[in-house]
């Protein structure tokens, strides 16, 4: 039962990618020499949704399938959370499609697999509720695993059903959508529009905007497969999939027995997809270096490693730490008597026992200041930090993680718009987001220096206290990312793209580093092209709005997230959480919400605005630290 | 368990009950996996009889009979008792069987009344909720019985069952609900306090685990919860200070701060929470929080602090450790959690405090008023 063996059995080697609940990486079991993928969920980054997490973790655990990814096992390390999950070394079904469409016999054995998987879940009373491309994975040697149970729920009993509204748009069922109870039956029509998006890469609807979606699908009759090249077999299964009654659309059991399925190949042909892709990604990508996992602050921070001493508490070193309240009418021997008699000492009643008194008054205040404050982050770099105050200062720094956008996995290309959708990306193509920042988190570490982004640990950003470096923050957020990103969608030529996505780099490793540099730089330069009479006719400041640049049309930044409508109780939960975010984005976001003037969409508006906030309502499992 | 899929079970339902009563006492023989098997296979047979299949409906006539025969055969009790030894696939079978036998009503019965195995488990085997708590015990057996234990805990009376159980208490074992004694305090040996060790030493899923049924029981009934806690106020928040609030284990001391919140925000536990923060320590607990170097932490540990310093009735020792720690306090309130900028209603409270704490008399004013609870009980 000890947490500290559970995380001792396993060597981290390197970051797989990151999605919204944390980083994954690959280890080795050392005791077995097997390989797996960990997935760090840092607890201190999510408001309320422990809860959640649990949840997801318990229903994993109790499958156990060739169709489902394996859990493993989980442990607490400090507020990290280590969910230790087979290793899937094919990639998603998404990034399977990256290179191109797939084939009519590629999406025979993957929808093959994918319903033995939703066989053997709602057998168990399970529906997963989220099935897409991105929720599958694959094995090297193409096994077909069902992924992600962020938002799978348990039946207590197999016929009843569920009201809650939950899944991703654009592969929701429409009883889902309406919210007239539903069954196992939606992960059926998921799947058909799975296997539609696998055939034409992308689901239907995917230009649509998901809350317009989400009257489309209960509307329109459902979406058909279209096109001589494709077998009738094949349009039948997804006719049958896509029934809209869900009385009437069959289950995984029966569509095991659809000739589509039964003529499908085997398993293995999948390695060619993935051997597509693997050719893909080296063709596309510039060089870049994995980035391993470095423990570091981790290790050293002993509150990650209590729980050990929980059970077997030493003798702890006095803090020398002045910052304490003073409770001087109270007689120290008592706490000190009770510390002896309880069996945990708590670091809390430590600080009481020791420090009071050790501290003035005013020296206490002097820690008070906002430079000192357990709350403040700024700091001075982690070494320093580390030799410091190592007991508290680790997880002082890891504070920023909390408000700090997530870097997202697709570091490698720093300027190819993000189409993620959630936790994993997604085939959707237009998609109205916003920034959460975290593009400045994605300076290659080719560029930028190397331990900026290596290490977890650490707010990738510099900290913004002064007021020069909140602008200069915002002007990278506001105009050079955005800029960048519009010049990088306007050029065409490689060689070009790949020097300005140099310099974007650069950039931001600038505003990582030194915002207030920044905001100079940006200073001088406009100062110096108001001086140039020639320039400043030329570059007007009215013609530089790039950076509100209609999000239908040219979706700004990566790593983008979704907006919770303004009415939407979460959204409050959800502002707590961004409560680093410089007050200025938000207004910014506010303007952005759904339900305020979208082009062409002014006539759904009152409905839209209800569904939406139902919809971004159930979600809140999905994205609870969106 | 896809194997049995489709079969008819071939055992009459009657006999399941038995046949598996007798396979769980072979358990411990030889050729104790065989035997594991066959009972896996019982277990899956009964299951099939409760639920049906997504082709089949159960028929009523024979979940009465399977139901009857569990009782007969105490089979209940056992599988609790045992749960833990059962393969992977039966574990999750008992817990299907439970869900359903405890849940299960004669079609004649008015859909109001207790479920017959329910209302038989709490007037007469009170030890079949023991034994599912007891299930913490074992990481096979946590998930599973605390799935029951939670769909249980919606009966007012199964919650008093696992409240009030008490080994000391009189004759051996407990004696259903009759033999609840709601005034008597607690010795902190039922089945209850075990929750504070299964909570703060599991691992992570059975400490979650474990917390989610504790926190049902503490907020699912709220008059019930009332009672004990005033009864029992000095064992309960000892031992909730120390092993929850002041763990080691940042999601046991992140979700205890968060539920002792909530507990003491409910109105139904007024006279507990005027109690509570009548105490010196609990505010230096509470205070220590606001500086524990997590975040998240902090947060949880001001909405207890609020309730101290938003309190009209403080008491002494309470306005002695204010008024000490006053200018202190304000500084570090002012830059408390800064960048909760867009948290309206915690900047708001924050704002209260601090002018709360602003405007104290600078000397201890005796309180117009003190705290009920603690008139009748030891101080």
């Amino acid at each position: 039962m000890s947490i500290e063996a559970g995380a001792s059995q396993y060597t981290v080697l390197h970051e797989l990618g990151s999605g919204s609940f944390g980083t994954v990486y690959k280890a080795i079991d050392k005791t077995t020499g097997e390989i797996v993928a960990i997935k760090h969920i840092d607890l201190e980054s999510t408001d309320e949704d422990i809860q959640d997490i649990q949840s997801e973790i318990s229903i994993l655990s109790s499958c156990t399938s060739p169709y489902v990814t394996q859990y493993k096992a989980s442990f607490l390390r400090g507020h990290k959370l280590w969910i230790v999950m087979e290793f899937l070394g094919g990639g998603s079904g998404l990034d399977l499609l990256k290179p191109g469409n797939l084939n009519e016999a590629h999406v025979a054995i993957i929808c093959r697999e994918l319903l033995l998987g939703l066989e053997y879940l709602h057998q168990e009373g399970k529906i997963h509720r989220d099935v897409k491309a991105a929720n599958v994975l694959l094995s090297t040697s193409g096994k077909v695993k069902l992924a992600d149970f962020g938002v799978a729920t348990q039946l207590t009993n197999i016929k009843s059903q569920r009201n809650t509204f939950v899944g991703t748009p654009y592969w929701m069922a429409p009883e889902v959508i309406q919210e007239a109870g539903y069954d196992y039956k939606a992960d059926i029509w998921s799947l058909g529009i799975t296997a539609l998006e696998l055939i034409n890469g992308g689901p239907p609807h995917a230009d649509v905007h998901p809350m317009k979606v989400l009257f489309l699908i209960p509307k329109q009759s459902a979406p058909r497969l279209e096109g001589s090249q494709y077998s009738r077999e094949f349009k039948d299964f997804i006719a049958q999939c896509l029934v809209k009654d869900c009385d009437r659309r069959p289950s995984a059991k029966e569509l095991l027995r659809h000739k589509f399925i039964r003529s499908a190949g085997k398993v293995e042909a999948l390695q060619e997809l993935i051997e597509r892709r693997q050719l893909w990604d080296g063709a596309r990508e510039r060089p870049s270096h994995p980035k391993y996992y470095e423990e570091t602050l981790l290790v050293l921070n002993p509150i990650k490693t209590t729980f050990a001493a929980n059970i077997y508490r030493h003798t702890m070193s006095p803090k020398n730490d002045p910052d304490e309240w003073v409770f001087d009418t109270v007689k120290k021997a008592t706490i000190a008597a009770r510390n002896n008699t309880t069996k945990r000492r708590k670091l809390s009643v430590i600080h009481a026992n020791g420090q009071g008194l050790v501290s003035g008054a005013e020296e206490a205040l002097k820690r008070l200041d906002i430079k000192d404050a357990p709350l403040d982050y700024s700091s001075p770099p982690p070494a320093t930090v580390i030799r410091g105050t190592v007991r508290r200062q680790p997880s002082v720094v890891h504070l920023a993680s909390p408000t700090k956008p997530r870097q997202p996995s697709s570091q490698r290309r720093p300027l190819q718009p993000d189409m993620s959708f959630g936790n994993s990306a997604s085939t959707v193509r237009v998609f109205r987001r916003v920034s959460d920042n975290s593009t400045t988190a994605q300076v290659d570490s080719d560029i930028s220096a190397p331990g900026t982004t290596r290490d977890e640990n650490r707010p990738p950003m510099a900290e913004t206290v002064t007021k020069d470096a909140i602008l200069g923050r915002r002007v990278f957020n506001k105009i050079i990312d955005p800029s960048f990103q519009e010049v990088h969608a306007q050029t065409g030529n490689q060689a070009k793209r790949d020097a300005l996505s140099r310099l974007a780099d650069a950039w931001s490793a600038l505003d990582a580093v030194d915002p207030e540099g920044e905001y100079q730089l940006m200073k001088l330069l406009l100062e110096k092209v108001q001086n140039d009479p020639k320039l400043s006719v030329h570059l007007s400041p009215s013609k530089s709005t790039s950076r509100d640049g209609t999000p239908q049309s040219s979706p700004q930044k990566s790593g983008a997230k979704l907006v919770l409508a303004q009415n939407n109780p979460h959204l409050k939960s959800h502002r707590r959480r961004q409560s680093s975010m410089l007050p200025e984005e938000t207004k910014e976001k506010l303007a952005n919400l759904p339900g305020q003037a979208i082009p062409g969409m002014e006539h759904t508006k009152q409905l839209a605005d209800v569904l939406y906030g139902r919809w971004a309502g159930g979600l809140r499992n999905r994205w609870p630290a969106a | 368990m896809s194997f049995l899929f489709g079969r008819r079970p071939r055992t009459n339902t009657v006999d399941l009950p038995k046949q598996a009563k007798e396979q769980i006492s072979k358990l411990d023989g030889p050729g104790a996996a065989a035997k594991a098997e066959e009972l896996a296979k019982t277990l899956g047979q009964m299951k099939f009889v409760l639920q049906g299949t997504q082709e089949t409906e159960s028929s009523p006539e024979q979940i009465y009979s399977l139901v009857t025969g569990m009782i007969q055969e105490d089979l209940l009790y056992l599988l609790a008792l045992n749960l833990y030894r059962l393969p992977f696939e039966s574990r999750k079978d008992a817990q299907v069987i439970f869900s359903y036998v405890l849940r299960f009503r004669p079609p004649s019965a008015s859909p109001k009344s207790e479920p017959m195995a329910l209302s038989y488990v709490i007037n007469n085997r009170p030890e079949v909720l023991v034994e599912l708590c007891n299930g913490y015990n074992h990481t096979e057996s946590a998930a599973p019985a605390g799935t029951v234990l939670r769909e249980v805990l919606k009966s007012d009376a199964a919650t008093a069952i696992i409240l009030y159980h008490d080994p000391l208490e009189g004759s051996p074992g407990a004696k259903g609900l009759t033999g609840i004694q709601p005034e008597a305090r607690q010795s902190g040996r039922g089945v209850f306090w075990k929750f504070f060790d299964w909570i703060d030493r599991g691992s992570f899923d059975l400490s979650a685990d474990a917390f989610n049924t504790f926190r049902d029981l503490l907020t699912k009934h709220k008059t019930i919860v009332a009672q004990y806690l005033s009864t029992n106020f000095d064992l309960f928040f000892n031992k909730y200070n120390t092993m929850l609030v002041q763990s080691q284990n940042y999601v046991t001391k992140r979700q205890s701060i968060k539920l002792l919140g909530e507990i003491l925000l409910d109105r139904a536990n007024y006279a507990v929470m005027t109690a509570y923060v009548d105490r010196g320590e609990h505010l230096k607990i509470c205070m220590n929080l606001l500086r524990d170097p997590r975040k998240m932490v902090q947060y949880e540990g001001f909405h207890v602090f609020k309730v101290f310093v938003a309190n009209p009735h403080k008491s002494i020792a309470v306005q002695k450790i204010l008024l000490i720690n006053r200018d202190k306090l304000l500084e570090f309130l002012r830059h408390f959690l800064e960048d909760r900028t867009e948290d309206e209603q915690f900047i708001d409270e924050r704002e209260f405090l601090i002018k709360q704490i602003r405007n104290m008399p600078p000397t201890p004013v005796e309180p117009a008023q003190k705290p009920a609870l603690l008139g009748s009980q030891a101080r």
